[in-house]
């Protein structure tokens, strides 16, 4: 067995031992034991390593759930015996997942029940609320690795259940009445007028809470169109449904006919699952991540009173506050204390850690490393100089959101088709007035925009979700269209052509002593810093059980610590005493009793699929924006780019206006970044991609997550929007079609009512069947 | 032939009857989750110990 019993990653040497099982660390093998002592050793049953490696975090690192405050946000009911809270619960991934979370109560009698919803990735958990805190909860809960995440995400907005209602209803409706109109299509009726008149009006009962309920949104979203004086494809349905309404019911009332009932409930239902497919695509992701989800909640501050926990937004100017490893500042603040050390790697994309001295501007984003510092808070969370940058551009892109397809050509629609009827209206008055009411109502309920209406939603949900399939999630469905229109390709190097995943070991010496070896293994192996995390991942078959004694770090510079009465240091060849530099460019030595043994590269290595997706772009305009230096221009060019393509030293600002500035040459822009800077570049562009390698941690607000697995498709995302565009082209040309030969037939007025009514649910079958084959069938097998 | 109203009626009574149920499931949040389920079927309850 190579690999941890529980959570599946490389065994380092030694493992763990437990019950004849291997574990890579003592968390999993504590988890193991756990799980085995309260009799839940199915969880293994499910999956083959199910378990995440738990997070070694302070144990108090939940304790400001238990500021009542912050509690009440999570807590969804309590009263004196009980509470329900709801948690996010990011790890959730598997099967085994739900049974152990379900299965909580075994682990802890405190938690009564547990219920898991596994594509929200949410566990409801109602438990003892005198007998265990929340926070004691949360710290279970990180114990067996499903560390609760409490991000504020905004809520993705429960339509589900009203949709549902809706559906049911007009679904209902449209079964009853079309069983009982049966005999009215074959002509049965004729000659008995009471069953006719019967089941007319039974349908205009039922139908009434479809056309008063179901159909609801369409006349709120035609109303609030009419009303800004724009026409969006919402009018003419409601037109049409108005139609339809009032001609049936009129034709029921005079007891002329059956009216078109049976239609009109066919036609609501089938809008209305063409909506809910849409929505139902998103449900698991949610785009608009408050900027400040990626921020602690709460953060400790010091008075004179002592230490308090409160909530961000309770900061104000010159607060002090304190913070400890691992955490992040929250706003842009003054370092109080004599020195940190700090990862800005969020904001600039360079891991190497940044020292700041007292009376220092911090800006907010930078992850603390190592001993805790007071700062005092010089602008409160949402005036800090990224927000800024962030909200600026927000605003912008708001204004250029693309006008949806169909609400252009809804606009000529409608124009044309009440022209075509006032017209046909006046002429037959002068032929046979008896027939206008008939030839207008059957102009407007034959001319359906149904079917424009329903490709889209169709097309493109279906393309969504092809590109979901394929690691592209997209904000909503006028990203496709923009993505269609893309000129310009613009890649931010770190983190997004460089995979920090992937950096690149090189020892200068490979035959070091075995002595050395291990040594050097166990020394990386205490420091939380990136460069000694890597080599120590490098070097974990290197392992042994020898014991380091006087362990230091020296935060930002290196380490060093005693075995055998000799002196070892792993840092900067400054640290080490052998030059002046500092971590530069990845330089990490390792010295015994100060003489050099060993010098190790750390290079960052650019994705492998980088030049080939180059080599596909041909018709698009590259660039790579990059806040380093030009240490890596010989690399990138190697890569395929030219050295004109690429833009060094580039801040936020820089990026943003750079992007703007080819929008005024009439480009369309397509940025690939990630890190909290790419922020407001992402807004500015036309479209603007987050690649993450995890798909749930520190995602800004972008259009599209692309995961970072499935890069190499970027050519092929395009690809997959522009046949999109053409299916959205075939199905109009249907629609269109269609409308021409019913409204020819209308016009004439030898369009028998009944004919009308089958045509409306015929032409929305048809088009959503052709708009979804259309799309499954050419990507069935995937899109490359 | 008077018999078919009545049995028009009764058939949408039955219908309106599920449809109610339907309603109130959805309301009752049933279907907000359709993907829990499916697997949570699979799990198997420990048989009861005896007492030590």
């Amino acid at each position: 067995m190579e690999n941890c019993y529980h959570c599946g990653d490389v065994l380092p040497r030694p493992s763990i031992l437990l019950d004849q099982k291997e574990f890579c660390c003592q968390g999993c093998a504590n988890v193991y034991s756990l799980l085995n002592s309260n009799s839940l050793k199915d969880f293994y049953q499910f999956e083959k390593t199910p378990g995440i490696k738990p997070n070694r975090g302070h144990s108090d690192k939940f304790q400001f759930l238990d500021i009542p405050e912050i509690r009440a946000r999570y807590i969804q009911y309590e009263d004196e015996k009980i509470a329900r809270v709801k948690l996010s619960l990011p790890s959730i991934h598997c099967s085994s997942c739900i049974y152990l979370l379900e299965n909580l109560s075994k682990i802890n009698g405190n938690v009564l029940t547990s219920q898991v919803h596994f594509a929200k990735k949410e566990a409801i958990i109602v438990f003892d609320r005198n007998s265990i805190t929340l926070s004691e909860i949360a710290n279970l809960l990180q114990f067996i690795g499903y560390e609760p995440d409490f991000g504020r995400k905004t809520e993705v907005k429960g339509v589900q259940k009203s949709f549902l209602l809706k559906i049911g209803l007009a679904g209902f409706a449209f079964g009853s009445i079309m069983l009982w109109s049966a005999p009215d299509y074959f002509g049965i009726t004729l000659d008995n007028l009471s069953f006719r008149n019967f089941t007319a009006y039974l349908s205009f009962i039922v139908s009434l809470p479809v056309f008063l309920y179901s159909a609801n949104e369409y006349y709120v979203s035609a109303y609030k169109a009419v009303r800004s004086r724009n026409i969006n494809l919402d009018v003419p349905i409601t037109l049409g449904i108005l139609a339809l309404y009032a001609q049936s019911t009129y034709q029921i009332f005079t007891q002329q006919g059956p009216g078109y009932m049976d239609s009109f409930a066919g036609f609501i239902f089938f809008l209305l699952i063409g909506k809910w497919f849409q929505n139902r695509t998103y449900q698991s992701l949610s785009f608009d991540r408050d900027y400040s989800s990626y921020f602690p909640v709460a953060i400790h501050r010091l008075s004179d009173k002592g230490t308090e926990i409160i909530p961000i937004e309770q900061l104000k100017e010159g607060d002090r506050i304190q913070l400890r490893n691992e955490e992040i500042i929250p706003c842009d603040s003054i370092l109080i204390s004599a020195e940190a050390q700090l990862d800005f790697s969020f904001v600039t994309g360079e891991s190497a850690l940044v020292t700041k001295k007292k009376g220092d501007l911090i800006y907010a984003g930078g992850k603390l490393i190592g001993m805790s510092i007071e700062l005092a808070v010089k602008s409160e969370t949402n005036r800090s100089h990224l927000t800024q940058l962030w909200n600026e551009t927000k605003d912008k892109k708001e204004s250029n959101t693309l006008e949806r397809y169909q609400d252009r050509i809804s606009r000529y629609f409608l124009v044309v088709l009440i022209m075509v009827a006032l017209v046909s209206g006046i002429v037959w008055a002068f032929i046979d007035p008896s027939k206008i009411m008939t030839v207008i109502v059957s102009i407007l309920i034959v001319a359906c925009p149904c079917a424009l209406a329903l490709s889209s939603p169709f097309t493109l949900g279906n393309t969504l979700s092809i590109l979901g399939k394929n690691g592209l999630y997209l904000k909503n469905t006028t990203v496709v269209e923009a993505l269609s229109e893309i000129t310009t390709v613009i890649f931010d190097k770190t983190g997004t052509l460089t995979d920090p995943m992937a950096n690149h070991v090189h020892f200068s010496d490979e035959n070091m002593t075995d002595e050395l070896w291990h040594v050097l293994s166990e020394l990386s192996s205490h420091s939380t810093h990136p460069l000694s995390k890597r080599i120590h991942q490098q070097l974990i078959n290197k392992q042994s059980d020898i014991q380091l004694t006087h362990f230091i770090e020296h935060k930002g510079k290196g380490i060093e610590a005693t075995y055998k009465g000799k002196t070892y240091q792993l840092g900067s060849s400054k640290f080490v005493g052998y030059g002046s530099s500092s971590t530069e460019n990845g330089r990490v030595l390792f010295a015994k009793d100060g003489k050099v043994n060993q010098e190790i590269h750390i290079k960052s290595t650019f994705r492998s699929s980088i030049s080939t997706i180059l080599t596909q772009l041909t018709d698009k305009r590259i660039f790579v924006l990059s806040g380093d230096d030009e240490k890596d221009l010989p690399e990138l060019i190697a890569l395929g780019f030219q050295a004109e393509q690429c833009f060094f030293k580039q801040e936020p600002k820089d990026k943003a206006a750079f992007i703007a500035h080819r929008q005024k040459l009439g480009e369309k822009v397509l940025m690939l970044g990630d890190g909290l800077n790419d922020v407001g570049a992402l807004g500015t562009a036309n479209v603007g991609i987050a690649l993450s390698e995890d798909m749930f941690r520190f995602t800004p607000s972008s259009d599209a997550i692309l995961d970072a697995k499935h890069i190499h498709l970027l050519p092929r995302f395009f690809q997959v929007s522009q046949y999109a565009k053409v299916v959205l082209k075939v199905c109009l040309g249907f629609s269109i079609t269609y409308n021409l030969i019913g409204l020819s037939f209308a016009i004439s007025a030898s369009l028998a009512p009944i004919v009308a009514a089958i045509l409306m649910p015929l032409s929305s079958i048809t088009v959503v069947f052709l708009s979804s084959s259309l799309i499954h069938f050419k990507y069935w097998r995937g899109i490359e | 032939m008077g018999m078919i109203y009545l049995m028009l009626i009764v058939s949408l009574c039955i219908a309106a009857f599920f449809l109610l149920f339907f309603l109130w499931a959805t309301k009752n949040g049933q279907f907000d989750d359709d993907y829990t389920p499916s697997v949570r079927m699979l799990f198997e309850d420990e048989p009861k110990l005896k007492d030590e």
